[in-house]
């Protein structure tokens, strides 16, 4: 096992510095999102209490996100989760860690080096995909302890309780989990680090954009809609719905894990069966 | 050299229609230097990645110690240590730092030794970052793991490329110190004469295949003989002498002899002999037949 132990932590150690910088960054996020929350909160409820009967693109986005009639302080936070910036530094981490595993090293000639030494390819794979995965948790946890933490110092209607925090923490590190799985699948068949990037980047995009034409209020009534909606992985990242404790948080982790562990397993398959040429 | 460590039998690779590596049966021994020569694309890093399992045979099959290169590529790899041409690591490590590291995939073996072989002979400053090192100290650095590695077999892939003439002296010292402890070294380069000066025998590649292997001990007695008869065509030769005609130079004979020269200089006393010079060739020579100007095309008869 010391093989695998010394990749490890020579993979955290490469990683470290983007790892804090997005732990930081969501850790951040997540305070300001109490912040803003603390500030609202008032008017929020009272847009969702007037707003029956009423066209208000404001109430329109707030009951998409899951919002119902007077929701905790916590649900109201939540809204805010779907932020795209919180989206985009979980991508980021999940698209680069997952490209970089195979193509990026094999294009860099690292790998021969590696794969040189008496380690397999599935436990140099492993390593790459739990440095990935314990990544996401740890960005993942920073947005929700930013979250905690925040709620110390703002004052909120109901504060959140921690462990409620962490449901919607693992929705998110299970969005990451299915992009970083597609991304690492065309990396294990690639020899550059750009191409994976680009597809990994280009499908993340799709799924996020028709997510959102799906929520544009016009096309509510299109027959098309629903497509729109399957076709995304964004729509089962519903943070709302994770602190509100309807059914379908269950099903959205599960599907988004499921995804991701089919497409690193289906990586493994790939990766130890291919052949290795030199870069370049 | 008493028996095959690493065995190829009949081993291809084909890239899609494009061969790499064409039918090469070849056994070598425990404890000997093994040359691979040939030019870019002759098939010498096909070879070798067939060896270290990150290629799968198209035919044939590759063994090193029993174990079969692409099934049993983990049991393969901790028999072998492997020295790439150039060392790609992540700059931000130390030299010390990349030896821990390497050492560590193997079980934590050797690091002591590589610091020591890093140190005192390669000289190098193993508190450096690897980014501040230039490309020959990389290639130091490098060497001084794959020599520190326990292991039973070693394949040094150019491992003097980027090294100036004293380095390379040093190492071509640990090659050898490397045979006489055991080990058996792959030793893959474009240097003629350092391959002539430490191998035991040398396979030579051309497009894929595997045209000649050579026993350097042999090589290292042949003699060339450039004679001039008095006649047409030189004297039938003795039974008990190596001596076979190369190739007739107008009236002059450059033929080659392979056994011990007190024989064959007491043949030439004897025989109408007008000129003679008797010299030795290097492997530039033998190189040249397959790889040189007017070297046989695909499909030609090679000299054997």
């Amino acid at each position: 096992m010391r093989p695998f132990f010394t990749l490890t932590g020579k993979l955290v150690r490469d990683a470290r510095w983007s790892l804090i910088f997005s732990s930081g960054a969501l850790f951040a996020l997540g305070w300001l999102f109490v912040h803003v929350a603390s500030l609202n909160e008032t008017r929020i409820l009272k847009t969702l209490s007037a707003a029956p009967g009423e066209k208000l693109r404001a109430f329109r986005w707030m009951r998409d996100m899951g919002l119902e009639d007077a929701p905790s302080s916590t649900a109201i936070m939540m809204a805010f989760w779907n932020h795209p910036f919180i989206v985009l530094v979980v991508a980021v981490w999940a698209i680069g860690r997952g490209a970089g595993a195979v193509g990026a090293e094999i294009e860099r000639g690292s790998l021969d080096l590696v794969l040189s030494r008496p380690i397999s390819r599935s436990a140099y794979l492993a390593a790459q995909a739990l440095v990935a995965t314990a990544g996401l948790l740890a960005i993942a946890l920073s947005l929700a302890a930013g979250a905690a933490i925040g709620s110390w110092y703002n004052v909120l209607r109901t504060p959140p309780e921690w462990l409620a925090l962490l449901r919607p923490a693992l929705n998110l590190a299970a969005l990451g989990f299915a992009v970083h799985g597609y991304t690492l699948l065309f990396s294990s068949m690639d020899l550059v680090r750009w191409r994976p990037t680009m597809i990994g980047s280009v499908l993340t995009l799709a799924g996020f954009i028709a997510r959102v034409i799906a929520l544009i209020p016009i096309f509510k009534d299109e027959a098309w809609r629903p497509w729109a909606e399957r076709f995304s992985i964004f729509s089962l990242y519903n943070p709302v719905d994770a602190v509100t404790g309807r059914e379908v948080y269950s099903f959205d982790v599960s599907v988004l894990a499921g995804l991701g562990a089919a497409c690193v397993g289906l990586a493994f398959l790939v990766f130890a069966t291919r052949d290795l040429p030199a870069n370049g | 050299m008493t028996s095959a460590l690493i065995v190829t039998e009949n081993l291809s690779k084909f890239y899609a229609a494009t061969p790499a590596l064409r039918d090469v049966t070849l056994q070598v021994h425990r404890g000997e230097i093994f040359g691979l020569l040939g030019p870019n694309g002759s098939g010498k890093t096909t070879a070798i990645r067939i060896l270290l399992g990150f290629l799968r045979p198209s035919s044939g099959r590759a063994s090193v110690a029993g174990f079969d290169c692409w099934r049993r590529s983990v049991e393969t790899r901790r028999l072998v240590s492997y020295m790439p041409g150039e060392l790609r690591i992540s700059g931000s490590m130390s030299g010390y730092g990349v030896l821990k590291f390497l050492s560590g995939l193997r079980e934590g073996d050797g690091l002591d030794r590589a610091v020591a072989i890093a140190e005192r002979v390669m000289k190098l400053d193993l508190g450096r970052k690897v980014r501040k090192y230039s490309t020959g100290m990389k290639q130091k650095l490098a060497l001084a793991q794959a020599f520190a590695d326990p292991t039973d077999v070693l394949i040094l892939d150019e491992p003097t490329s980027a090294l100036d003439p004293s380095a390379r002296a040093d190492v071509l010292q640990l090659i050898r110190e490397a045979r006489d402890q055991g080990q058996t070294i792959v030793f893959s380069g474009h240097v003629l004469s350092e391959i002539e000066a430490v191998c035991d025998r040398v396979a030579i590649l051309r497009r894929g295949r595997l045209v000649h292997v050579e026993d350097m001990g042999a090589r290292r007695r042949l003699r060339m003989l450039l004679a001039r008869f008095g006649g047409d065509e030189p004297p039938p030769f003795p039974e008990e002498l190596e001596l076979s005609v190369r190739r007739a130079e107008g009236a002059a004979w450059l033929m080659e002899h392979r056994g011990e020269l007190g024989p064959l200089l007491r043949w030439l006393a004897e025989v109408d002999v007008q000129d003679v010079a008797i010299g030795t060739e290097d492997l530039r020579g033998l190189y040249d037949q397959y790889h040189g100007p007017g070297a046989a095309e695909d499909g030609e008869e090679f000299p054997q």
